[in-house]
């Protein structure tokens, strides 16, 4: 219902309420309400989340305070990947008993007073701030954990755990920013429906895996606002153009990723792909401004990403990060062919004549189905088994009613070839990433990364599904089921909490 | 009208899953989870005798360590007696592993629990301690595997909500019931903009 054909029938009351609405878009910028509501409800959704989780029990949220903790007190970036952290972080994890009910769904956190009295007598001692370890996260590029320093700062006339909360409700701002910018992608991609985008950007907000990696300290929830910027750019080139200006934010935003976190480095091969379509399409349009366009871009990528890697080698660090070694194994197990076949097995069920890298676990449905549902914690907190069965019936319904839009739509997705191709190469690059890594770990730790947050960066195209299994019910029916399918997603968010609460205070 | 009768349907089925009462631990086989004792790579049994399972027993809690965690069968024996047993699918995580058992209508003791691994795709450890024998398909293991036997509490959660609220105020900088009603507060912010929100497009 947008336009003004759609308008002119409302109701004078509607009339005088819509007037009101775009008042109220027009107070609040260019950006529609709607926007700003998305934004709002996923940062109350993170900040929930991160008064839930207790301290350090989010995935590997140690290493990464670690990392910012060793930045704002020394000035300098973590040189080890030893888990043994400042002895104020240590003393918090001890008292905490953080190693004791990480991985152990049988042990909670800590329940009486004596024990809360001994971790604030143990934070009060001027313990030394610095460790210069910082476990998983050593090898991670610097930019989220330099903007996470202006928290720690903040908090740090109190003890860690002061800090640690302020970090938590820092981060949840990105969950606010991946929410817009998923709101601005579908504007963008799915234009002919307004209210899909709501439902959508809502759909995202209420995500409880992205309220519970914002909602900590972990690089992942930058990484997931960043990388739906990167969807919104080039969304927005496929519809509008690539003009100078919007070359040199996509620009931006890809450095951003890349120095946010080395997953990005999956998304890389897409945005390739994405700029160049964009280029020559341009070209028709600007001519040879299309070129400059171009060069603005990988300007603006490369710079940023090479004053780091320079300063890497000049401190004699890993120049960037695990890649060099991610690289290295990719080759380290034998022949590429028996990889690709690996990563297809870790994602997708096995073809005729594939050897069988997973006997007796159907990855697509334990690892991501399952994942998605629910997997909280440090992957130990899970829904009884039959939750996870009865999630297959709503799960089902959606993803008719997305079929039944796509078929509905299949002329306008052949005239947008392009662009769906350039999604799907972002995808699966991210997929190919995550798959690599994990075949990096095999045969002793198969399944190391098969964890549903590692694919945050793609969480467009889930908002994009949500908003067009809405319309998949057709034009009578579309906002009822956008309605039910948001209700549900409330519900699932609702319930994760509620499973995450029961795991560590019961 | 759909989003009311929606979040009242969520509101109901929250207060109904409330009202059940959460796994408690009926007993212990005083086995702590100290050591590795073995790492499974392939299929087997693995029987643990002795166990003294209490009544109303309607899970298993046995302490296996894996990444990627086989299927598991799980058989209470009395002598050659089938007396309870549960499956776990795989894909588990962790140090322990919940299988949920049919409820037993009495106690047993001396009886045998017996875990049949189904394929494996990665290791599995089995954590105890290294004191008395446990047999496997492919040989004795030395030491006792950690195993804990779980019922329904008596209890529900509602009944539970004080104590859970005050364990939620421990362990933080700023500790207190605040954090409970600013959880509350967010969450209902969030729905209540939420549907703002979507009433305002739908019209």
């Amino acid at each position: 219902m947008s336009g003004p054909a759609a308008s002119l029938q409302l109701p004078r009351a509607q009339g005088t309420r819509a007037r009101r609405w775009r008042r109220v878009d027009a107070w609040t910028g260019r950006l529609p309400t709607a926007a700003w509501i998305c934004a709002v409800v996923a940062f109350a959704n993170a900040a929930s989340w991160s008064l839930i989780t207790p301290a350090f029990q989010a995935p590997d949220e140690p290493s990464h305070f670690a990392y910012v903790q060793d930045l704002a007190e020394a000035g300098t970036l973590p040189t080890s990947s030893s888990e043994s952290f400042s002895p104020t972080e240590e003393a918090a994890l001890a008292d905490l008993d953080q190693r004791e009910v990480r991985y152990s769904p049988q042990n909670h956190t800590i329940s009486s007073a004596a024990q809360q009295r001994q971790l604030q007598r143990d934070l009060s001692l001027p313990l030394p701030r610095v460790g210069l370890s910082a476990g998983v996260a050593a090898s991670e590029p610097p930019l989220y954990y330099a903007l996470e320093t202006l928290p720690y700062l903040d908090g740090s006339g109190g003890n860690i755990l002061d800090s640690l909360a302020l970090m938590r409700i820092f981060s949840a701002l990105y969950a606010g920013l991946s929410a817009l910018f998923v709101f601005l992608f579908l504007r963008e991609a799915l234009p002919a429906v307004r209210w899909a985008w709501t439902v959508g950007g809502l759909g995202v907000a209420f995500a409880p895996l992205l309220g519970l990696m914002s909602g900590a300290v972990n690089p992942d929830a930058l990484l997931c606002a960043v990388s739906a910027a990167l969807f919104y750019c080039l969304a927005r080139g496929f519809r509008r153009g690539l003009t100078p200006r919007l070359a040199l934010v996509t620009g931006l935003v890809i450095a951003a990723g890349l120095l946010t976190k080395l997953n990005f480095i999956g998304l890389i091969p897409g945005a390739t792909l994405g700029l160049a379509l964009l280029t020559v399409r341009a070209r028709a349009v600007y001519g040879r401004v299309a070129w400059r366009s171009l060069a603005l871009a990988l300007t603006a990528a490369l710079v940023p990403v090479g004053v780091y890697v320079l300063a890497n080698i000049l401190i004699d660090r890993s120049a960037y990060g695990l890649v060099a070694s991610g690289i290295a194994s990719f080759t380290a197990h034998g022949s590429e062919l028996r990889e690709l076949s690996y990563i297809w097995q870790f994602f997708l069920p096995r073809l005729p004549g594939m050897h069988n890298y997973f006997p007796g676990l159907p990855t697509t449905r334990k690892f991501w189905v399952d994942g998605f549902i629910g997997l909280y914690g440090w992957l130990d907190t899970v829904f009884p088994a039959w939750v996870y069965n009865i999630a297959l019936i709503p799960l089902a319904l959606l993803g008719a009613l997305l079929t039944r839009a796509l078929l509905a739509n299949r002329h306008a997705l052949r005239r947008r070839a392009a662009e769906l191709i350039v999604y799907a190469t972002l995808t699966i690059g991210l997929m190919m990433l995550v798959g690599a890594s994990d075949y990096s770990g095999y045969p002793a730790d198969i399944g190391n990364y098969a964890q549903p947050r590692y694919l945050l960066p793609v969480i467009a195209l889930y908002g994009a599904a949500i908003a067009l299994a809405a319309r998949g019910a057709g034009r009578r029916w579309g906002p009822v089921a956008g309605t039910s399918i948001l209700v549900l997603l409330i519900a699932h968010d609702i319930f994760s909490q509620l499973l995450e609460i029961s795991r560590y205070y019961s | 009208m759909t989003l009311a009768a929606g979040l009242a349907l969520t509101a109901i089925a929250v207060f109904v899953v409330l009202q059940r009462s959460p796994l408690t631990v009926a007993a212990t086989n005083g086995v702590h989870a100290v050591s590795e004792l073995k790492v499974v790579g392939q299929a087997t049994v693995l029987c643990q005798p002795g166990q003294a399972l209490p009544r109303d027993t309607s899970a298993i809690r046995l302490s296996f360590g894996a990444i990627t965690g086989p299927k598991l069968v799980v058989t209470v024996l009395s002598g050659k007696r089938v007396i309870t047993g549960g499956t776990t699918g795989s894909g588990w995580y962790g140090s322990a592993v919940t299988v949920s058992v049919r409820p037993l209508l009495r106690a047993y003791s001396n009886v045998t629990v017996c875990t049949h691994f189904g394929a494996l795709t990665g290791d599995v450890g089995v954590l105890g301690e290294r004191s008395g024998l446990a047999s496997g398909d492919r040989g004795w293991v030395h030491g006792l595997l950690s195993v804990t036997y779980l019922r329904p509490g008596h209890r529900s959660w509602w009944s539970l909500a004080g104590s859970v609220i005050d364990h939620i105020a421990l362990g933080r900088g700023a500790s207190g019931i605040w954090i409970v009603f600013a959880i509350v507060a967010l969450i209902a912010s969030a729905i209540a903009l939420a549907s703002l929100a979507l009433t305002r497009e739908l019209k």
